[in-house]
């Protein structure tokens, strides 16, 4: 804690533990895996309801999944990507995440 | 069996034949994934993606953080589905139409989702339940009975989805 002349108190910060806002701030990367069962038009729905994609994107990205067993359909902050991940699972899709180095 | 949309508030399930009827009365219970540790993993699967570099600690937090946060809702919501189209499949109306007994469903239409859900749910279990190819036209040629309906079990309840999917759910 600081004291200054004026006898007003300032706290001091708290140093941010690199490691931490290293963990925050790392961006995630939401992956659709291909799955025998899923509709080709449920997943192009889904995407489109979920990330609010075109049906183009959408329809590219299912694709994707189908052809090369798995596709990144979205990257950006952990907790969003866990948002999405559970969004995805709700609809029985596919849908795992991990961090980008 | 035809699907017609009425108006932006129901939607219409009609000429259903008795064997149809038959499959989609078992919805419900075909979506029961108990017993079937690959249903189960595959309803209900971890959030990590299987290649992640993550070490073992933060894994473990994500992981059991889905176990006691996420996986009782989805458990909640794949429920709900199942308990909506269980409703709306008691509602059915039978008609006849020279010897064949025939079925409608009057559906609202925010019943659309919950039956998309119900299907795939059951859609999935039957798939890892009975073991069936990956492909379409891969089915063995001489299938045991219960594989064989497993198989038309699904391919109708996939029919209906596709229905759904572009009649009532597509966004234009």
């Amino acid at each position: 804690m600081f004291i200054l002349e004026s006898n007003v108190e300032i706290e001091e910060s708290p140093q941010l533990d690199v490691d931490v806002l290293d963990e925050v701030t790392k961006p995630w990367q939401v992956m659709i895996l291909n799955d025998p069962v899923n509709l080709m038009s449920f997943v192009t729905l889904i995407l489109r309801r979920i990330f609010g994609y075109s049906e183009d994107k959408a329809v590219e990205l299912m694709l994707k999944v189908h052809y090369e067993g798995s596709a990144v359909v979205w990257t950006g902050e952990r907790e969003k990507a866990e948002l999405f991940v559970q969004q995805l699972q709700s609809h029985q899709l596919y849908a795992v995440m991990e961090p980008i180095d | 069996m035809e699907l017609i949309k009425n108006d932006d508030s129901t939607w219409t399930l009609s000429k259903v034949s008795e064997l149809e009827h038959l499959m989609l009365s078992r919805i419900p219970e075909s979506a029961d994934p108990n017993g079937c540790e690959r249903a189960l993993d595959r309803l209900y699967p971890s959030p990590i993606a299987p290649d992640a570099e993550l070490d073992s600690d933060k894994s473990f937090d994500l992981e059991n953080d889905w176990d006691e946060f996420i996986k009782p809702d989805l458990r909640v919501e794949f429920k709900d589905a199942l308990k909506i189209v269980a409703d709306d499949l008691g509602k059915s109306i039978m008609t006849r139409e020279g010897d064949l007994n025939l079925y409608q469903f009057i559906i609202p239409t925010a019943h659309a989702n919950h039956w998309c859900s119900a299907l795939n749910q059951a859609r999935i279990v039957i798939h890892h339940k009975y073991d069936l190819p990956d492909e379409d036209g891969d089915m063995d040629m001489s299938p045991n009975p219960e594989k064989w309906m497993a198989t038309l079990q699904s391919e109708i309840y996939g029919v209906l989805m596709e229905f759904l999917i572009k009649k009532v759910l597509w966004i234009n």
